[in-house]
């Protein structure tokens, strides 16, 4: 070949390398518009309050996602207080977050607030316990399937065939929050198919460990012969769990509970004997369920509340005999692979 | 002289009076959680985006709307010296039962809301009753009621959540209580306020507020002055029941939740705020006003903290230290407070006197001391206290006033017989009879006060105009001094200064200020005006026989001036005498159309300088000790005689202080000069031989027949 024609080819060669490449980048994954549809992008998080084992999960997997996709999580704590958290996302609104991620404390105090966000064209999610009002998204358990879960495990333990005498105590949360309405809902629609059930105590514990204990010590006291007490919640039933043992009535009286699956709180208690039965809606992966969420959210933009949509976590029923190494989490495992 | 001259423009445009009066207001208690406020503001108004939007006052105005109803609450008991912990379980319980009232049962607002706040009242009632008539201590019986009201609401929740939970209230005054706004501020902050203001006037000027303060201030002391202790404890409780029943209904209406978390821990929020705003917690010293700014506080510091993201738990501590610096401040500012005040109080400014006339014996003036007054008979010695001023009546009686409060009567010929003629209270000084023969008399720290010949005594002025941007308030009357009644009856009084009370009279001459003013009373529609202010410590007051004018002595300013409140020269002053060798008093008539004019004390040189040197009189207030200031000197004095055009006549003089070392007021009576001192234990009279024996004063005034 002639310089000339060489240089004519490496001349067409070079153009077409240059025509090929936006075809080139439409083919590769993601799509070239993911990454500016997250990028400097804020997500407001209002939790009922953090340092627990959902709260913690959540915000370790919103943060690795965060870090990795150049965007910010914003976290406001109310810290149980329903005034403080009204005011954290009263601030969150003025702020304009892109997202805003509601943790429910009851299914109306922040009903109002909800409104107000997605009036103000926030993209509005509601997680673990849905309010009255429909927002963009709501992620959590089915808390009535909780129930109908936990009358398994009532029934597996104290049941027909269990040999035992039926006699059950039930210590709830906090009794407006839908965790605790709906659960017990499920509860006594599922107990009607099982009438050698009897519930002997129904009280709530505020979702409070000590609480729960003195609840529990109270009811042990009054009812020795008494087969299962099931707890709405594994951190305030550590309490139930720790009156069974000081009353000498571990493994005779059986502690239904779930929770978020974390490993200290679930499995280390379901090996100790502390908790007979677990239903787990493992919280590690709630807190991929909630990047998922801010992922579509942000590229689909819907107009907020125009699309709801739920993304229920699937529920894992955990005992002594179904547990396996993987059944449980932790916060350093998160730290690494969470989200 | 140009030191001179720049000094005396730099206490002109600064006015150093005002920090004193800033610190003598009650307040100033105020200024701690003010400033604290301010910064607090600046700080956070910085740090946290949008703290101050509108948006965010406007969604906060709820909260702090509802906290400062329960506040006012919480400071009432506090200020009646209880405390009441149960506002928090009160809240909860009538969030919940308005909710049931008015949204499950369907009763009417105006049925479901008075029911709702009696509920709340009830509960007060029961804290009321254990406390007060029981005397059941206020912390553990409002601890008790905490935990019993919050069991209720538990119960209550854990039978009726589901029912009462999803009931709805369709009405437009409820969804007006919780999104309607006023001027951009939500219902409960406007109703806040309002009550806000109702209880501040309720507290501060009302019968029941004084009977809380005294409660709180000392029960003994409330009870032994007739109060009813027990049941002004009892109503308290009802108070604040009530009040956290309307923040209760508030919040229900703003969020329709039966949240168990309603109201937990609330208590510690409110008084947190309460005690912020510098409401002793031993009760008797609060106000509503503290409270507002201490729940502006609280609000602030809480929304704030809450932005900074900041982990669990972070923000109660940040609230505890907040809380534990502000009492400490607070507990030091109370301490300390008197002390800077009494440091600061004096506040001295720039005065230049004309020459010292020389008074020396055998000088060639007419001041030249003499002992005329040396021989002057004694009367009443040793049964007078202080009297300031005398007067005589038709029947020759001579009156005076006493320094515990009466006007004493002491009967012609021989002046031996003393009888109280009537008791007013306040130590009198001025006196003048009117043409009705009432005695009209200036009564220290009381004001202007008529006799009536049958021995009634009646109020006639206690309150002036208050001057605009007057820290202090100069509506009342402090030091009433002098008086004369002018022809047509009305009388024009001297208040010898704004800024101290009579026991403390001389340190206004410290100042060199014009601290005091002519006040008119006019008895034809019984108002009172100053009319002329920022005199130089007025004193005597004497009208001049054209009906038109009076003459009047400023102390400080040793001079005396002419006035003229009526006729062509309306308005008009004129300084008769400008350099008095002495610090001139009462002024009176003269048989011979001139008038009399005492002397309470002479100029020094000493101190004539001490007036152009205002740093050194500050310095002095500031760091030495009361007893060692540089006075005037009160130690000698006399009578004097002038004319209309200023000149002196003549000098009456006790040379070796014996009898008169100083006089404040004199008058002459049927050829007589009756002398008065404010310092002495007597009355003194002295023969005047060219007076005319049958002129009496009352008889110039207001003609012979009077």
């Amino acid at each position: 070949m002639t310089t000339i024609t060489r240089t004519l080819a490496t001349a067409a060669a070079l153009c077409l390398a240059v025509l090929a490449a936006p075809l080139a980048a439409q083919d590769a994954s993601p799509s070239a518009g993911f990454y500016d549809a997250l990028k400097g992008k804020k997500i407001g998080f209002v939790p009922i309050a953090m340092g627990f084992n959902e709260t913690q999960a959540w915000r370790t997997a919103m943060e690795r996602q965060a870090a990795a996709l150049g965007y910010e999580v914003v976290v406001r704590d109310p810290n149980w207080s329903i005034e403080a958290g009204i005011q954290a996302i009263n601030s969150l609104i003025e702020e304009k977050p892109d997202v805003l991620i509601i943790e429910n404390i009851d299914n109306r105090s922040y009903n109002r607030l909800v409104q107000k966000a997605v009036a103000a064209g926030i993209l509005t999610v509601q997680t673990q316990q849905r309010s009255e009002v429909v927002s963009d998204a709501y992620m959590g358990p089915d808390w009535n399937e909780m129930g109908r879960n936990a009358v398994d495990g009532i029934v597996q333990l104290c049941g027909a065939g269990s040999g035992k005498n039926g006699k059950v105590a039930i210590i709830q949360g906090a009794l407006t929050a839908p965790a605790s309405l709906l659960q017990m809902q499920g509860i006594t629609e599922a107990l009607k198919a099982h009438p050698e059930i009897t519930i002997v105590s129904n009280q709530a514990a505020d979702w409070d460990a000590t609480k729960a204990y003195q609840i529990a010590s109270t009811v042990l006291k009054q009812e020795p012969d008494i087969c299962g007490i099931a707890g709405f919640w594994d951190v305030a039933d550590a309490g139930i769990a720790s009156a069974v043992k000081e009353a000498g009535l571990q493994g005779k009286v059986a502690v239904i509970t779930s929770g978020s699956g974390a490993r200290e709180s679930a499995c280390d208690k379901i090996t100790a004997g502390d908790f007979a039965f677990y239903t787990s809606y493992n919280t590690a992966g709630q807190g991929r369920d909630l990047n998922a969420i801010i992922r579509t959210l942000l590229q689909t933009r819907p107009a907020p509340g125009s699309k709801p949509f739920d993304l229920v976590s699937p529920l894992i029923r955990i005992t002594k005999d179904t547990m396996t190494p993987s059944s449980c989490w932790t916060l350093d495992e998160l730290k690494q692979i969470g989200g | 002289m140009n030191r001179d001259l720049l000094t005396r423009w730099r206490y002109r445009l600064i006015p150093n009076n005002v920090v004193g009066e800033i610190l003598s207001k009650t307040w100033i208690d105020n200024a701690v959680p003010v400033l604290m406020l301010a910064l607090l503001l600046a700080v956070f108004g910085t740090l946290v985006p949008n703290l101050l939007s509108l948006g965010n006052l406007s969604d906060l105005s709820q909260t702090v709307g509802e906290y400062l109803l329960m506040g006012l609450g919480l400071t009432i008991v506090v200020m009646a010296g209880g405390i009441d912990l149960s506002v928090g379980s009160v809240f909860a319980l009538t969030n919940l039962l308005i909710i049931v009232l008015a949204g499950w049962a369907g009763l009417p607002l105006w049925i479901a809301i008075p029911l709702t706040l009696i509920a709340g009242g009830l509960v007060g009632l029961v804290n009321g009753i254990l406390v007060g008539y029981l005397r059941l201590r206020a912390f553990l019986t409002t601890l008790v009621t905490l935990i019993v009201v919050r069991a209720i609401v538990d119960s209550l929740l854990l039978s009726y959540s589901q029912q009462i939970g999803s009931a709805p209230i369709n009405s437009k005054v409820w969804d007006f209580l919780a999104f309607g706004s006023v001027f951009g501020l939500s219902v409960s902050f406007v109703a806040a306020v309002s009550l806000a203001g109702v209880i501040h006037v309720v507290l501060t000027r009302l019968r029941p507020g004084w009977h809380v303060i005294a409660v709180g201030g000392s029960r003994r002391a409330a009870h032994n002055a007739g109060i009813n202790v027990r049941r002004t404890v009892c109503l308290t409780y009802v108070a604040s029941g009530m009040l956290s029943a309307l923040a209760g209904i508030f919040y229900a209406a703003r969020l329709m939740s039966l949240g168990a978390e309603t109201g937990v821990g609330l208590e510690i929020t409110i008084l947190t705020a309460v005690v912020l705003g510098g409401t002793s917690l031993g009760g008797g010293r609060g106000s509503v006003v503290k409270t507002v700014l201490g729940v502006a506080i609280v609000v602030v510091i809480t929304n704030s903290l809450l932005r900074f993201n900041l982990p669990s738990g972070t923000s109660p501590l940040a609230l505890g230290l907040i809380l534990l610096v502000a009492v400490a401040i607070d507990v030091r500012w109370v301490k300390n407070r008197r002390k800077l005040l009494d440091q600061t109080y004096v506040a001295p400014t720039y005065f230049e006197l004309p020459p010292l006339p020389d008074a020396r014996r055998g000088a060639q003036t007419p001041y030249a001391v003499n002992d005329l007054l040396a021989v002057a008979e004694p009367i009443g010695l040793g049964l007078l206290d202080g009297p300031e001023d005398v007067i005589l009546d038709a029947d020759d009686n001579l009156y005076t006033g006493s320094r515990d409060g009466n006007i004493l009567r002491l009967m012609a010929p021989d002046y031996t017989r003393i009888e109280p003629y009537v008791h007013i209270g306040g130590q009198p000084l001025g006196l003048a009879f009117d043409r009705q023969g009432n005695l009209v008399t200036c009564v220290a720290g009381m004001g202007l006060y008529m006799v009536r010949p049958n021995r009634e005594v009646v109020k006639l002025s206690d309150e002036t105009n208050r001057t605009l941007f007057s820290i202090i308030d100069d509506s009342r009357m402090r030091l009433a001094d002098d008086l004369d009644i002018a022809p047509d009856g009305r009388v024009f009084f001297s208040e010898a200064t704004i800024r101290y009370a009579l026991h403390d009279w001389m340190v206004d001459a410290l100042e060199g200020r014009g601290n005091g003013r002519i006040i008119c009373y006019d008895p034809r529609d019984g108002s009172s005006r100053t009319i002329l202010p920022r005199l130089q410590f007025p004193n005597g007051i004497c009208m001049v026989p054209d009906g038109q004018s009076f003459l009047f002595a400023e102390t400080w300013g040793c001079r005396v001036s002419r006035y003229w409140f009526d006729g062509p020269q309306k308005g008009r002053v004129e300084v008769v005498i400008a350099d008095l060798p002495g610090y001139p008093d009462n002024i009176n008539r003269a048989s011979d159309g001139t008038f009399w004019l005492a002397m309470i004390g002479m100029r020094t040189p000493a101190f004539d300088l001490a007036q152009r040197m205002p740093g050194f009189r500050r310095r002095m207030a500031m760091q030495v000790a009361r007893d060692q200031w540089v006075f005037p000197n009160l130690n000698t004095g006399g009578v004097i005689k002038f004319d209309l055009k200023g000149r002196v006549l003549q000098s009456l003089w006790d040379g070796a202080g014996n009898r008169h070392p100083q006089v404040t007021s004199m008058r002459e009576h049927k050829g007589w000069l009756y002398l008065g001192g404010i310092f002495n234990n007597r009355i003194g009279r002295i023969r005047l031989p060219d007076a005319d024996p049958t002129w009496t004063s009352a008889a110039s005034y207001w003609g012979q027949d009077a």
